[in-house]
């Protein structure tokens, strides 16, 4: 009975002891820098997560924690520019390797951050802003007047609140969802990924959602003003929305695999491409 | 002069500047003309990529063998290539294929344009022999490019290389497809729009495969 006693006290003490390990192999760093307007702020990481948010004053405020002592960052300051990159110090994996960012720009500043396997998230912000994923996913949301620009190779991109801008988004096999972005141009680009957009496309925009072969499901309030074309080569659209007729459109339509139409004073102009993919429209 | 025998001669007179008569049609037709500069701006902006190391011959040969096959440029050229490097000993593997990237949407531009070209322009072609000219497949430049850029991931960052490799199979159905419909349908806007989303796929993956933004 002791000794079963014993035993347990030693295999609590040896997690206790592990936990302990792993905590203090985390180290935390905080980076400040005090920048002007405009600041171009850069974050480049192999392995975890960014997160960019607004400081309240006119400081770039980053913290890093650290997940072994195999990585370090380097970080540089010239001027308005500030760039921290993660530096591998050895071979290591994924776990060892990882370092998670959190960071504060001024709300103008200009953004560009890059994760290989890490998420991306940026919120808030009103400069332009690149953000690239390799197998990570992308948050963007309350983003103005602002050029984003996002790239991911399988990573699901979501897109929420974002205003008065230019948008480009390109992913191979990575979903893309919107709610609430509307700009002069908006440009969405997947091979085998589903967009999905739910909002009125704003006014006097210029949108482009195109696919290979997901589906693409767009979902409008009835007070939207838009000029829409969808067509899918080889797969299939269905229109839920009342749209009035076009007496001119840049291809024949045909009946299952496109159709073209207006609604309101037809402010934006909405094209929805689909390789083989289905394109639904429908009604909020 | 016709578009068709202009382009046919292309590679030279962008070398030499080309005889009278082919200066005349590129000064009053404003499609080889655009074309034209295209080209220039891309061989130019291919120079100024920085590398290190030559690439293997075995790359040359399989986009010289492409280019041949596609009838794009003849066997032999006595001085100088148009896409050929100034610097070639100091060229390494990520910028050839960053190279290799602008290559594929040149390709994939001329494809496009030459697709349409047949239909329109080139009618003297008999029916038997326009799916063999136009039926551009670039499989052999691919697999080559492609493993390249795999190899690249594999070397620096090897988590991600099924990632990459997925991706990539991704983006060449999606070429493959576009391609067919290109084929079928030379005059269809869409089609091609789609050709070229296609392509600027596969130049972003090619990108941020070969970028040296990562640590």
């Amino acid at each position: 009975m002791t000794f079963r006693r014993n035993a347990t006290k030693l295999v609590v003490l040896a997690f206790a002891g592990m936990a302990f390990l792993t905590a203090s192999a985390q180290t935390r760093k905080e980076f400040r820098y005090t920048v002007g307007p405009k600041a171009a702020v850069v974050v480049v990481n192999r392995f975890g997560p960014i997160t960019v948010r607004p400081s309240s004053n006119n400081q770039v405020i980053a913290t890093a924690t650290l997940h072994s002592n195999k990585v370090e960052v380097d970080e540089t300051h010239n001027g308005n520019r500030v760039e921290l990159r993660s530096h591998l110090l050895q071979n290591v994996n994924p776990q060892e390797g990882q370092i998670d960012y959190d960071v504060q720009v001024p709300a103008d500043a200009m953004v560009n951050v890059r994760t290989a396997t890490g998420s991306l998230s940026a919120q808030g912000l009103q400069g332009d802003v690149v953000l690239v994923a390799d197998a990570g996913t992308v948050d963007a949301r309350n983003l103005s007047n602002a050029s984003v620009h996002i790239k991911t190779l399988n990573g699901p991109i979501t897109l929420a609140n974002i205003s008065n801008g230019q948008l480009d988004v390109t992913s191979v096999g990575g979903d893309v969802n919107m709610n609430g972005v509307t700009g002069s141009r908006v440009n969405v680009n997947t091979a085998s990924g589903k967009i999905v957009y739910v909002g009125d496309f704003g006014g006097d925009g210029d949108y482009t959602l195109s696919n290979h072969s997901g589906d693409i499901d767009v979902t409008l309030p009835q007070n939207a003003s838009v000029d829409i074309t969808a067509r899918s080569v080889t797969g299939s659209v269905q229109n839920d929305f009342p749209l009035s007729q076009k007496s001119h459109t840049s291809f024949a339509p045909t009946q299952g695999r496109s159709f073209a139409g207006t609604s309101n004073s037809a402010g934006s102009s909405v094209q929805l491409r689909s390789f083989s993919g289905k394109i639904r429209l429908k009604k909020q | 002069m016709t578009c068709a025998e202009f382009q046919k001669v292309l590679p030279y007179i962008i070398e030499t500047g080309g005889i009278a008569e082919q200066e005349e049609h590129l000064r009053t037709c404003s499609t080889c003309s655009d074309l034209v500069a295209d080209l220039k701006y891309i061989a130019e902006c291919a120079k100024l990529l920085v590398p290190m190391v030559e690439p293997s011959p075995r790359v040359w040969n399989e986009i010289s063998k492409s280019l041949e096959q596609e009838g794009l440029v003849r066997k032999a050229t006595p001085r100088g290539r148009l896409l050929e490097p100034t610097h070639a000993s100091r060229w390494g593997p990520a910028a050839w294929i960053g190279s290799a990237a602008i290559l594929l949407l040149i390709l994939g531009g001329l494809f496009i344009h030459r697709a349409h070209s047949n239909r329109t322009e080139d009618a003297s072609l008999t029916p038997a022999a326009q799916p063999a000219r136009s039926g551009l497949s670039f499989q052999g430049m691919n697999d080559s490019a492609d493993q390249q850029v795999l190899e690249q991931v594999q070397t620096n960052t090897p988590s991600l290389h099924d990632t990459y490799q997925t991706n990539l199979q991704r983006v060449n159905s999606y070429i493959a497809d576009a391609s067919k419909s290109v084929e079928q349908n030379p005059d269809d806007a869409d089609a091609q729009q789609h050709l070229r989303d296609a392509y600027e796929q596969k130049a972003m993956l090619y990108d941020m495969a070969t970028t040296r933004s990562l640590p």
